[in-house]
């Protein structure tokens, strides 16, 4: 049984998602502040799976419980948070948070971010995911091939190292930030026109309709996601 | 800008030239008037020796009245009565017998002589009279215009502040001592603080207590005032209706400047910088009232929202909510299905509602940020039409590119968010199919202007009416087919707002054949320079 540490202040919602997630067969244990967050995760044995974290917390913001949590384990943390500040997300995604939920959200929208939180469990520990097959693309990132259809697709490099690192990450969102500095470079991390134009190649190839995509996904102000692979 | 700059700096020369004084008569030219008297009197002994025993002594008198005469137009009061006196003297020297002395033989002859001698003094002391008045009335000519320019550029500039200089010029001028000047920049405060006003000029302790007190009393101190004639300088204070707006100090260099002309006159050129200190404030306070007049239309206009827009929606979800509360257990799993999809609908638009509104609010409060970056216009539609699907669930709503188009400048969320109400605006308001089209329209020959990308969605809704089409766009309105339609009582309003944060602007077009088309229309912005791709 998977087992998620729930960390949210307001007891109705605290219960809804206690119920949602058990009626979905997860093992959840509830803290409802940061203190008691932090407790159950230290003492808990076996830890858990997955943390749930919401940021305003009676005894102070989530982001520091995210540190610490960070500091110490790849567990994954989703973020949920009331605050709509985009400036926040990006900051939390590049601290390591794996995803987030801005509330208002359906049950339905969280339980696909944590199956895909869930999916990238301990790829720090595993070789990272070299496969990726959805939808009739699929790419090798071993064999560096690309294949669409069953046609083989020619990458640029760049295009290939841009898709690759999506890949590695399918199903999640990764922020200009992340792209740029793995693509390109840690000095290159501003010039998000670059990811505009490489982007719009990507999907010149690999989308039906470019101006509608379905495999490339953009997350406005923050970054991109490569839609879940099948399986 | 620079027009302005160069208007402004044209009114302070202006005012330069006028407030320059007057040219003093100079050593060169007192030698030219003395060399003419010299030649005057030169003419006239040449004269007198000519007709030397052909006329009457009194004729040749006559010459020297003349020359008297004639040179005190130009000389001064005291060197015309030198030059008459020396004219008479010489005439006795020269042709009254005894000749070669001051001497006189016949008492007739003393009589001529001193009748001589009074007559160029009288016309003398008249002429010199004349002259004076005359320049007095040059002088406050003078003034009048040097008063009339100070006010006409105090009028023309929107900070008194800046004219500051030109009237201390003045003042300095009619103390004979650097004058200083010292503005409040707004309100009279309650204690005397420094940053309370603005300081033209050098002040020690005591003068700018003295000053302060001038302020706050409102009446000048200063010789020849009643008030502290001790001083070595006037107080004035720079006076308009009802109140003063800061004080001058005009130090006297002399005591004879201390006249109460000359005062009147000071006191006259402080007024007039009071009463645009004045105009000034209210200016100021007139503009700070429109701001809050605008903040609180902001916040009727979301109250008004708040209270009309959410009040459905939240009917809904309790109507829904407490039925499937109460009889949950007798409804049918149809039944329950419906009532649970029309609380998620409602929650949907009422927390789209918020964030409108939410935008709104943020947008109107003066120093918004954006956080702007290069954007794909393609990406930005793909976004909002998986939010359309995802909501609408419908395949009604198609996309059309214009290839090769530059990337925008641009905040990508707030973008998000205009099309995102455009396109539930457009699929509340119409049946028929929508458009998203993005084209760029370049400044057609000999049009002057850059080119701009144009983001239009379009529907074949019924349009609308001409009376309507510029009230849209205000906070808490919606058309007329609304009776149904909800909620878009912020969204164009916030669309509007979102255009304009970035410069642009939000058209409304009604569409050949029916329909509408709500166009974002955004500069094109020069892209960085491509390095190390």
């Amino acid at each position: 049984m998977i087992r998620v540490l729930l960390v949210e202040d307001d007891r109705d919602l605290r219960t809804t998602l206690r119920d949602g997630l058990a009626l979905e067969g997860y093992e959840v244990s509830t803290a409802a502040s940061l203190s008691e967050g932090l407790a159950l995760w230290t003492h808990a044995r076996p830890a858990p799976d997955l943390v749930l974290l919401d940021l305003g917390l009676p005894d102070g913001d989530g982001e520091t419980l995210l540190a610490t949590l960070r500091k110490r384990d790849a567990v994954p943390v989703l973020v949920i948070s009331a605050r709509q500040a985009d400036g926040q997300k990006i900051r939390l995604l590049d601290a390591g948070a794996d995803d987030y939920l801005v509330k208002p959200f359906s049950i339905g929208e969280l339980l696909a971010r944590l199956r895909v939180a869930l999916r990238h469990r301990g790829t720090a520990l595993k070789p990272a995911l070299t496969h990726y097959e959805a939808d009739a693309l699929v790419v090798d990132l071993a064999a560096h091939r690309v294949s669409l259809r069953d046609e083989p697709v020619h990458l640029t490099p760049t295009e290939f190292k841009l898709l690759a690192r999506l890949v590695r990450s399918a199903g999640q969102v990764v922020t200009h930030r992340q792209l740029l500095a793995d693509v390109w470079g840690e000095e290159f991390t501003e010039h998000t026109h670059y990811l505009r134009l490489y982007m719009g190649q990507l999907r010149a190839k690999l989308e039906a309709d470019p101006a509608d995509p379905q495999r490339l996904l953009t997350e406005p102000g923050v970054g991109y996601r490569l839609s879940e692979p099948a399986a | 800008m620079n027009a302005l700059t160069s208007g402004r700096s044209g009114w302070s020369r202006g005012l330069q030239t006028v407030l320059t004084p007057a040219p003093r008569i100079g050593p060169k030219r007192r030698l030219l008037g003395s060399a003419a008297a010299l030649a005057l009197w030169l003419a006239a002994w040449a004269g007198a020796t000519v007709l030397d025993h052909h006329v009457d002594l009194a004729n040749q008198a006559m010459l020297f009245v003349i020359a008297s005469v004639v040179a005190s137009i130009w000389l001064s009061a005291p060197a015309a009565f030198a030059f008459a006196l020396a004219c008479t003297l010489s005439f006795n020297w020269g042709f009254v017998p005894p000749r070669g002395s001051l001497g006189v033989d016949l008492e007739r002859h003393a009589v001529l002589l001193m009748a001589m001698l009074i007559v160029s003094w009288l016309i003398a002391g008249l002429v010199s009279r004349l002259r004076a008045q005359a320049a007095t009335a040059r002088d406050a000519a003078r003034w009048a215009a040097r008063l009339q320019a100070v006010g006409e550029a105090l009028r023309d500039s929107a900070d008194p502040l800046q004219q500051a200089e030109p009237v201390a010029q003045a003042l300095s001028e009619l103390g004979g001592a650097p004058a200083a000047l010292m503005l409040l920049r707004d309100e009279l405060p309650q204690a005397d603080q420094a940053d309370a006003v603005w300081q033209h000029g050098t002040l020690d302790a005591d003068e700018r207590a003295g000053l302060w007190l001038c302020l706050r009393q409102s009446q000048a101190f200063g010789p020849g005032t009643g008030r502290h004639g001790e001083q070595p300088a006037w107080y004035l204070p720079l006076r308009s209706r009802g109140a003063s707006y800061g004080a001058a100090l005009v130090r006297l260099a002399e005591p004879e400047h201390a006249a109460d002309g000359t005062r009147a006159r000071a006191q006259a050129l402080c007024d007039l910088i009071g009463v645009a200190l004045q105009r000034a404030v209210l200016a100021r306070q007139t503009e700070s009232a429109r701001a809050l007049a605008q903040t609180q239309g902001v916040r009727n206009a979301l109250l008004a929202s708040i209270s009309h827009d959410y009040r459905t929606p939240l009917a809904v979800i309790l109507g829904a909510a407490s039925s499937l509360q109460s009889q949950g257990d007798r409804l049918s799993s149809t039944q329950r299905e419906r009532l649970a999809g029309q609380i998620v609908d409602e929650v949907e638009q009422l927390s789209r509602m918020t964030d409108n509104t939410l935008q709104l609010a943020r947008l109107d409060a003066p120093g918004v940020t954006l956080r702007l970056d290069w954007e794909s216009a393609e990406e930005i539609v793909g976004t909002a039409l998986a939010h359309a699907r995802r909501h609408q669930g419908e395949r009604r709503i198609r996309a059309r590119l214009e290839p090769g188009l530059p990337l925008l400048r641009c905040d990508a969320m707030l973008l998000s968010q205009l099309l995102d109400n455009l396109i539930d605006n457009a699929m509340k308001y119409s049946d028929g199919p929508v458009e998203l089209v993005v084209r760029q329209q370049n400044p057609l020959p000999g049009e002057i202007g850059d080119a701009q990308i144009v983001l239009a969605v379009r529907d074949r809704g019924a349009g609308v009416a001409p009376a309507e089409r510029s009230k849209v766009f205000e906070v808490f309105q919606r058309g007329d087919g609304a009776a149904t339609a909800r909620g878009a009582g912020v969204g164009l309003a916030v669309c509007r707002a979102i255009a304009r944060a970035h410069g642009g602007e939000l058209k409304l077009r009604p569409r050949a054949h029916g329909g509408t088309s709500f166009e974002l229309w955004l500069p094109v912005l020069p892209m960085p320079q491509e390095e190390g791709t």
